[in-house]
């Protein structure tokens, strides 16, 4: 007797082990419960939003206190996790309310986003930067809305500069004369240069060279043209600056990471990086006598800033009893994110940049570089993340620059992946 | 229906049902998934579409990674299980010898096993890095090399780091295997051979090999299966870079599917890393337990 209770106790504490998993959290009827993915952009984004770096509370406890009825089962993910969590959620029928991510075009073209339209108050809509909503925008609709944003500039070691006794290169040319220089001076202990190739970030240096020889990865007519001769002369130029020895030795596994921290302990002297590059080498230790300027650009060709930025996309549910109310919820959620008194908060923690003109005034306010930055972002190009075809593209162009490392004929590599886009 | 002692007939299943249960939800239940994703249509965002046959198989194969990824996945287990299996069975035949420290020496030994593979391979990066690798800084300060050496300096180099990660991590795992293996032969038998004039490669190939072939079966069969399906190393340290040049079948398949977004493919390249595997332990299985009978 006492064994078949403890056989039927066992199997009754396996089964309850598995169903409790899977029970929803606790919310009371008639609340409106909604399931949030937030990427993990640093050490703070975890706090912020569900522990108690936001004034000794968190985000998701001061929205349910200010909107009562709405419940959040929000989840903070790291970037290399994300995609799978989501494509999961996705293919178990269960993709989250609200997305935070950097890609949207497969979502939206496959039906499973809703316009932003139908859930985005238009006071906060306009509000956004309407070259950020651009960026989001297919077949006249706009399926997400930016959360932020930061963009790339040319970042220099000032002592080293002075020390050798050059200018700060503002073409090619004197980009290769600066790194000559470097390497003489230093007799190679300092890489002049950073690429990074990899397979996390290649697509970077795809825009850097080509958007600086005026090409890049579409044409002026929105059309794929990853094979032009811009092209090919631009990752040429890139391949030959790695073959002279200005640079890291290892692009295609060395990472944007990697060369910040070269970076940061004065082993290299220019870097492309993004407005965090400062926060980040102080948080190394590093005291680097830093400053920016343009990324170089081929001669009689203007230089280009890259800008990137994420979204935030909201997902159908065709379950919810209530679409209006769900709705109005998202729209709630999305008010108080973008609330200066959160938002500012949250985009400078980061060190970010903003996506809305209402936490711009706030920002300067409390760090003056900021503006500089802005004006930055104002002319920066961004990724083409609308067309269907960038993910293919991207990796494509990453693959082509890795094959030209070890020797394949750019060209050849890019005109074989503009033929598969034609296909 | 009653056993003669007493106990129910459906005894022994109701205690192996936990297991069954767990086992059928969290690894038959998956296989099966996967066979069926295999053979549909899956879009970009991961929605999951119609019946496509073996299309996806087909896209897997043609593929112009696949040759590269596929020579890659056979050298790496070739490398990593046959190296290590060496390595490990001559640490084990040393940690069998009674010696003072012994017990420290099989301590230490474990410690590449109860470490996480991604820290393992972090810390062989920062080992071999060029800028300020310690191998490097160790070498220099040694006087060996006058100037720092890029240990990865090639992608083919870059492969065999991976494949001496492998080898590293993996020799606990053997040497402990084999070393059970080792202890469960009587002592006697050695000292009879002795004392018919028998030396140390006629002891090893007469008594010590036949007697450990089950343990290092169990070791190996296990190892192709861990070393095949070893994600962490290679993600760790190239990410398959460059373009795909270091892969091995599983890395390859999940940039695949989370990068390249082509996730039939990947489904079909999974289902094929499987059947390979099953096809590998099978006939290595049936070859060595036939050998067993034989003798």
């Amino acid at each position: 007797m006492r064994k078949t209770t403890a056989m039927l106790l066992s199997a009754a504490l396996v089964t309850s082990a598995l169903w409790g998993s899977a029970l929803p959290a606790f919310a009371e009827e008639g609340d409106i419960t909604l399931d949030v993915i937030i990427c993990q952009y640093g050490p703070n984004t975890n706090e912020w939003f569900l522990g108690s770096g936001m004034d000794g509370t968190n985000f998701v406890d001061k929205f349910e206190a200010e909107n009562p009825g709405i419940k959040l089962n929000l989840d903070v993910v790291s970037w290399n996790d994300v995609y799978t969590e989501v494509d999961t959620r996705i293919a178990n029928n269960n993709a989250p309310d609200i997305l935070n991510i950097d890609v949207f075009a497969n979502y939206a073209n496959e039906g499973l986003l809703l316009p932003v339209s139908d859930y985005c108050p238009e006071e906060l809509y306009n509000d956004f930067f309407p070259s950020f909503i651009e960026q989001s925008v297919i077949d006249d609709t706009v399926w997400a809305v930016p959360d932020l944003a930061s963009a790339r500039a040319l970042f220099y070691n000032v002592d080293m500069f002075e020390e050798v006794g050059i200018e700060v290169p503002t073409t090619w040319a004197e980009l290769e004369d600066a790194c000559q220089a470097i390497l003489d001076y230093y007799e190679g202990e300092v890489y002049p240069w950073g690429i990074d190739m990899t397979t996390d970030e290649g697509q970077a240096a795809f825009a850097y060279y080509t958007w600086g020889n005026g090409g890049g990865f579409v044409d002026a007519d929105g059309n794929w043209a990853v094979n032009s001769a811009e092209n090919a002369e631009a990752i040429n130029f890139a391949l030959g600056l790695i073959e002279k020895g200005y640079t890291n030795p290892n692009p295609a596994t060395q990472t944007r990471y990697d060369l910040q921290d070269m970076f940061a302990a004065g082993k290299l002297a220019m870097v492309i990086a993004p407005n965090q590059l400062p926060t980040y080498v102080a948080d190394k230790g590093g005291e680097i006598n830093m400053a920016t300027a343009n990324i170089p650009a081929n001669e009689g060709k203007s230089s280009s800033s890259v800008g990137v930025m994420d979204r935030v996309m909201a997902f159908k549910d065709d379950a919810a009893p209530d679409q209006a109310a769900r709705n109005e919820a998202i729209g709630k959620f999305l008010t108080f994110f973008y609330n200066p008194e959160n938002y500012v908060g949250w985009v400078s923690m980061e060190g970010f940049l903003p996506a809305v003109n209402s936490a711009v005034e706030a920002l300067v306010a409390s760090d003056p570089s900021f503006e500089a930055w802005l004006d930055v972002l104002g002319g920066c190009q961004f990724y083409p993340t609308a067309k269907a075809e960038w993910d293919q593209v991207k990796q494509g162009v990453i693959a082509a620059e890795q094959n030209a490392l070890t020797g394949a004929d750019i060209q050849a590599e890019l005109d074989a992946l503009q033929e598969q886009l034609a296909g | 229906m009653k056993k003669s002692n007493g106990e129910k007939w459906w005894g022994p299943y109701l205690w192996l049902l936990p297991s069954i249960l767990l086992i059928s939800i969290f690894v038959v239940f998956p296989i099966l998934i996967v066979f069926r994703l295999s053979f549909s249509e899956i879009s970009k965002a991961g929605v999951v579409g119609g019946f496509v046959g073996f299309k996806n198989y087909i896209d897997a194969v043609n593929l112009p990674a696949f040759a590269t990824v596929m020579k890659n996945t056979f050298w790496w287990v070739i490398s990593v299980v046959g190296l290590s299996t060496l390595l490990g069975f001559i640490i084990a035949m040393v940690m069998n010898q009674k010696f003072r420290g012994r017990k420290i020496a099989r301590s230490i030994l474990i410690f590449p096993w109860a470490t996480s593979l991604v820290i393992q391979a972090s810390v062989w990066n920062y080992i071999i890095k060029y800028e300020y690798g310690s191998l490097n800084s160790v070498l220099l300060n040694l006087g060996i090399i006058k100037e720092a050496v890029n240990w990865r300096s090639s992608y083919q180099i870059e492969f065999i780091w991976e494949c001496a990660v492998g080898i590293f991590v993996t020799i606990p795992f053997v040497t402990f295997c084999i070393l059970s293996g080792l202890q469960s032969i009587d002592e006697s038998l050695y000292e009879s051979a002795r004392v018919d004039g028998a030396g140390f490669w006629s002891r090893l190939f007469h008594i010590t090999l036949p007697l450990v072939r089950p343990s290092l079966s169990v070791s190996t069969v296990l190892n192709i299966i861990y070393v095949f399906n070893s994600f962490p190393i290679i993600y760790t340290m190239t990410k398959g870079a460059p373009a795909n040049k270091t892969d091995t079948m599983i890395t390859y398949l999940y940039m695949l599917n989370f990068y390249d977004r082509k996730k039939g493919p990947a489904n079909a390249l999974s289902v094929i890393g499987f059947l390979i595997l099953c096809l590998c332990s099978g006939i290595y299985m049936i070859t060595v337990m036939r050998k067993e009978e034989e003798a």
